[in-house]
């Protein structure tokens, strides 16, 4: 456990030494402040966050893989890896450390928007629960995300194709979610339905938490991470 | 400390190890000694537990690096080669990290990395980040974080690698420095660099060790059959005797051979002489009196007889270009470089 926050820790810190860490939560800030300020803010709206949810929804495909795509890959290029794994410390707590440490970098970005929550409540009266299933549901999109982003890292020394695989992945399915109903046989578009999560974060933004999409969520996220740990420890007995 | 028991490793396509055994007891500096490409890394990286060996098995400290891997790691520092180090990090920050990984509590933190600062010289340079400071440095710093939590056992891949001379000179004193309390594993291609700072030698080629011992026993095991080198004056027409057959003679002697004398010699003064090599068989001690006393008996005159003295460079290189030999007449296809 002590490893695994070590590892975290540093993972997490590394985020913000590097100029990298601070254009991508600058950007994201940005935008966010951008739709707050020209769809959400505007009279005549309802008290609603469903323009931003709905925006951070489309720039997780992006943010996430960005977020992620160094974890590994830096580590494998750079020869890090080999200090780190000849450390006292399992390839589990070395995995669930750096995905931690990139959740985490996802909450900080987030934490600066909940000044628009609270911009919002002073002008009207938001529907709180929509709120809070709103964030909900970014934050388990993200997680899902950074957790597929972090086994493309331990698969690849190359950042660009860390960032790139995840992307085109969740891209395709969104694209194979949309056509499923109508080009596919029933079972395969009942598959494509289950396993994307596009369909399933719609939900959070009307306000509604069904624990079937949470646990799907959660399940992926293990399943993502469980796969990266086999992967590294594959990696040793190649 | 270190007990390396018919290890070897293969990969899809070639084979880095080939039952590799060996020993490191306890307080001694040990040189893996090889060419680019013997096995060295490979061989390191199992004692580390970085990977596990496809056959045999490695234990240091009574640890097994694969069935009691976390164990085994703890009891070890290791610089990697090249010295792998998070370049956005400074020194103490770096070595904080690296006491953090190995369950250092924050005294003894502290405590480690004031004592490596000192004993690395990086006490200037503390503050800074690692990306800015010279790769003799960085070897440096790896060092320290090696030896931050006080471990047994010390792994050293090529850790004077890229340094300029006076950096090796200082790396060498400390590893002869770390060796009072420490067991040293180290890795090296440079040959003096062994010699200099190891108790002991692994030579390796090929994935296998090829010999072990400490320098001297080496190159006395290089020396016994070392050959005399004997230059005779050359014979007039087909008068006098024969120096192949009157050295081939001698009890002790297992071949005779003649060289080219190097073209020296003032006023072609090389010319009216020759030089035979009279290879000795094992262990038949020292033959030069022998040897003057059947050329005296035979007439011949001899203007020089001597042995040459053996060095651990030629021990290497002889079973460096044997292995080669051996390798083109029997390696299979599919050998290829190894790690």
């Amino acid at each position: 456990m002590t490893g695994t926050i070590t590892v975290m820790r540093r993972e997490y810190a590394s985020y913000f030494r590097t100029a990298a860490g601070w254009v991508v939560m600058a950007l994201f800030l940005v935008l966010a402040g951008a739709v707050f300020r020209y769809f959400v803010l505007q009279p005549g709206q309802p008290a609603s966050m469903r323009p931003f949810f709905a925006m951070t929804w489309g720039v997780l495909l992006f943010l996430a893989p960005a977020i992620s795509m160094k974890t590994f890959s830096e580590e494998l290029r750079t020869g890090t890896i080999e200090p780190l794994l000849t450390a006292p410390v399992s390839e589990t707590g070395v995995v669930v450390g750096k995905y931690l440490a990139a959740v985490l970098y996802l909450c900080t970005m987030l934490a600066p928007t909940l000044v628009y929550a609270a911009v919002l409540s002073g002008l009207s009266a938001p529907d709180y629960g929509a709120m809070v299933a709103g964030y909900l549901g970014v934050l388990l999109l993200g997680m899902l995300y950074l957790a597929a982003g972090v086994l493309a890292s331990a698969a690849t020394q190359s950042q660009p194709l860390a960032f790139l695989g995840p992307l085109f992945g969740f891209l395709a399915l969104e694209v194979l979610r949309s056509v499923a109903v109508s080009r596919f046989p029933r079972w395969a578009a009942d598959v494509v339905l289950a396993v994307a999560p596009g369909l399933r974060i719609q939900d959070f933004a009307k306000g509604v938490i069904d624990t079937r999409h949470v646990v799907f969520f959660l399940a992926g996220t293990a399943w993502f991470l469980a796969a990266t740990t086999l992967l590294v420890q594959a990696r040793r007995w190649r | 400390m270190i007990q390396a028991r018919n290890v070897s490793k293969s990969y899809a396509r070639f084979t880095a190890l080939r039952g590799v055994s060996f020993d490191v007891p306890s307080g001694q500096v040990v040189g893996l000694l090889g060419p680019n490409g013997a096995g060295k890394t490979t061989t390191i990286r199992i004692v580390t537990g970085f990977f596990p060996p496809t056959g045999g098995n490695v234990s240091v400290c009574g640890f097994d690096t694969v069935e009691q891997s976390i164990h085994a790691r703890r009891s070890i520092g290791y610089l990697p080669e090249a010295a792998p180090l998070y370049p956005e990090m400074s020194v103490e920050g770096y070595l904080d990290y690296r006491g953090r990984l190995m369950q250092m509590d924050r005294a003894a933190r502290l405590r480690g990395a004031g004592r490596c600062m000192d004993r690395c010289h990086l006490r200037d340079v503390a503050g800074k980040r690692i990306g800015q400071l010279s790769k003799g440095y960085k070897q440096r710093v790896g060092l320290a974080a090696a030896m931050l939590h006080n471990p047994q056992v010390l792994v050293l891949d090529e850790p004077v690698s890229g340094l300029d001379p006076a950096q090796i000179r200082e790396t060498r004193k400390l590893m002869r420095e770390l060796a009072s309390d420490h067991t040293v594993l180290v890795s090296s291609h440079i040959l003096p660099e062994v010699e200099l700072t190891c108790d002991r030698v692994i030579i390796m080629a090929r994935g296998r060790v090829r010999a072990d011992g400490t320098p001297s026993e080496l190159v006395g095991r290089m020396s016994s059959e070392a050959p005399y080198l004997i230059e005779v004056r050359k014979r007039t027409g087909v008068s006098g005797a024969q120096p192949a057959v009157v050295f081939g003679g001698v009890p002790g002697v297992a071949a005779v051979r003649r060289e080219t004398i190097p073209e020296e010699g003032e006023g072609g003064a090389n010319q009216f002489w020759e030089r035979w090599a009279v290879v000795p068989q094992p262990r038949a001690g020292d033959l030069r009196e022998t040897l003057a006393r059947a050329a005296g008996e035979s007439a011949l005159v001899v203007r020089e007889l001597h042995r040459e003295g053996a060095t651990l460079e030629q021990l290497f290189l002889r079973l460096i270009e044997e292995d080669d030999g051996g390798a083109t007449a029997a390696a299979p296809s599919g050998e290829g470089p190894s790690r």
